[in-house]
């Protein structure tokens, strides 16, 4: 099993400790990773609403880099997912938009061909022969009441994400990060808000506390549930919820802060890595006494 | 820039305003924001020439749920990614978003932090190699975001 690994921008740069985590979690469980020279997604919170063509012909880019090694594009955010799934959509299905950024794309030696699909870390992680293997070499359970936040941009619109999975109302609700953190022991929880916004494009574009405005009424909800971590899989939405109950918590102390996660941590500790072999020491919300509450410790 | 290449016209004559997409959106509840009904509302009525003029079409989230619940199937976020994009074009473009759009096109990443190698290196990680600034720069001068945002 063989992917190009998209880390994007906010992984590599603001949180590499997601990116250590995965490479080590994706080498334990026989996924193999290959690194090119990828620029920005870019982001369809941004460029794509400033610039359409400029967002289409850089990520075609991308896309084309791992045409050209043959290998399918492993993404590790919500938004680089959105973009990248959406950009192969549009360049498959138009031949004008495909011949005009062929045209531009061909002075640099490349050339769209819609060969390649693009994935996401969950969905990888989520096959048979790699859960599997995840319950062979699991080494302890992470018993905490878990909240999973998806990241809007990693699933909808649906008829982008995932057309083959839609539902009879052309809907589709994303349950894989549940199913899979309930295999390493965790107990996902549901609260209201879940499939909602975490507030980060509407901060990042406009209005910083507009977007910790939102990031507050989902926390609230999923205090509501007694939620002990958070489970994201992207970094923006791991910001707005890290970074944001920092922020929050300067403001009023009414809520008792809850760590949040990125997947790949929590399948590296249920694969008895440290925690700060998965980068958890760096993490604004501090962990290590609630995992010192289940004999995780380091 | 033609906004109904991006959107189809009439599609916006199937919105009977139930307002489930406003009543959905998470920007409209913490902000002064239009809401996607009123948005479709003004685009009729005033024509989308007097909406892009408008800086509260910025106050947005991008999360799709207004197009995911709208019980017509109007593709709305394709509507909102076409109005801010000629928007945009007349210099209606959030200060933060300029400056973001601005050092993708110069660095070729979305962000940058200082002491980047000790950071990686605190995780056990190799440095980040360089980015492909100059084959990106000239795609983007190719694609004419320069008509846009200077970089």
């Amino acid at each position: 099993m063989k992917y190009a690994l998209y880390l994007g921008c906010a992984i590599p740069i603001k949180y590499p400790g997601f990116e250590a985590a995965t490479r080590m979690v994706c080498k334990r469980l026989g996924i193999d990773l290959i690194d090119l020279p990828f620029g920005c997604c870019p982001p369809p919170t941004s460029m794509k609403l400033v610039h359409y063509d400029s967002w289409l012909a850089l990520a075609a880019r991308n896309i084309c880099l791992a045409e050209e090694v043959g290998a399918d594009l492993l993404t590790l955010c919500s938004g680089c997912v959105n973009t990248l799934k959406e950009a192969n959509q549009v360049l498959r299905k138009s031949d004008s938009k495909r011949r005009k950024v062929n045209r531009i794309l061909e002075e640099h030696n490349h050339n769209f061909k819609g060969t390649i699909e693009v994935t996401h870390i969950l969905d990888v992680l989520y096959q048979d022969s790699v859960v599997e293997k995840l319950l062979r070499e699991k080494v302890t359970d992470i018993p905490l009441r878990v909240g999973c936040h998806y990241g809007c941009h990693y699933f909808r619109p649906p008829q982008v994400m995932y057309p083959e999975e839609l539902s009879p109302a052309e809907s589709y609700v994303p349950v894989k990060m549940d199913h899979l953190l309930s295999l390493i022991g965790m107990e996902p929880t549901e609260y209201s808000r879940k499939f909602l916004c975490c507030g980060s494009p509407l901060g990042a574009n406009m209005d910083q506390d507009a977007g910790y405005a939102i990031t507050r009424q989902k926390l609230f909800h999923i205090h509501e549930r007694n939620i002990q971590a958070i489970s994201v899989v992207c970094p923006s939405c791991f910001e707005q919820f890290d970074m944001g109950q920092i922020a929050l918590s300067r403001k009023t102390k009414d809520l008792p802060k809850i760590p949040t996660f990125y997947l790949t941590q929590l399948i590296g500790l249920s694969l008895g890595m440290s925690s700060k072999e998965v980068g958890l020491d760096v993490h604004r919300v501090k962990s290590r006494k609630l995992l010192e509450t289940i004999n995780i410790t380091g | 820039m033609k906004i109904w290449n991006f959107f189809p016209r009439e599609a916006l004559y199937e919105c009977y305003q139930c307002a489930r997409c406003t009543g959905s959106c998470p920007a409209l509840e913490v902000a002064p924001a239009y809401g996607p009904r009123e948005t479709i509302l003004k685009c009729l009525n005033l024509g989308h020439e007097a909406v892009v003029q408008d800086e509260k079409i910025w106050l947005c989230c991008t999360c799709n749920v207004c197009e995911d619940r709208c019980p017509q199937k109007i593709p709305i976020s394709d509507l909102l990614v076409a109005l801010r994009n000629s928007a945009a074009r007349r210099g209606n473009i959030p200060g933060k978003l300029s400056i973001a759009i601005e050092l993708l096109a110069k660095t070729g990443r979305s962000m940058i932090v200082h002491q980047l190698d000790e950071m990686r290196a605190h995780h056990g990680l190799d440095p980040l190699p360089p980015a492909p600034v100059e084959e990106i720069r000239q795609i983007l001068k190719k694609t004419k975001l320069n008509e846009v945002i200077d970089f």
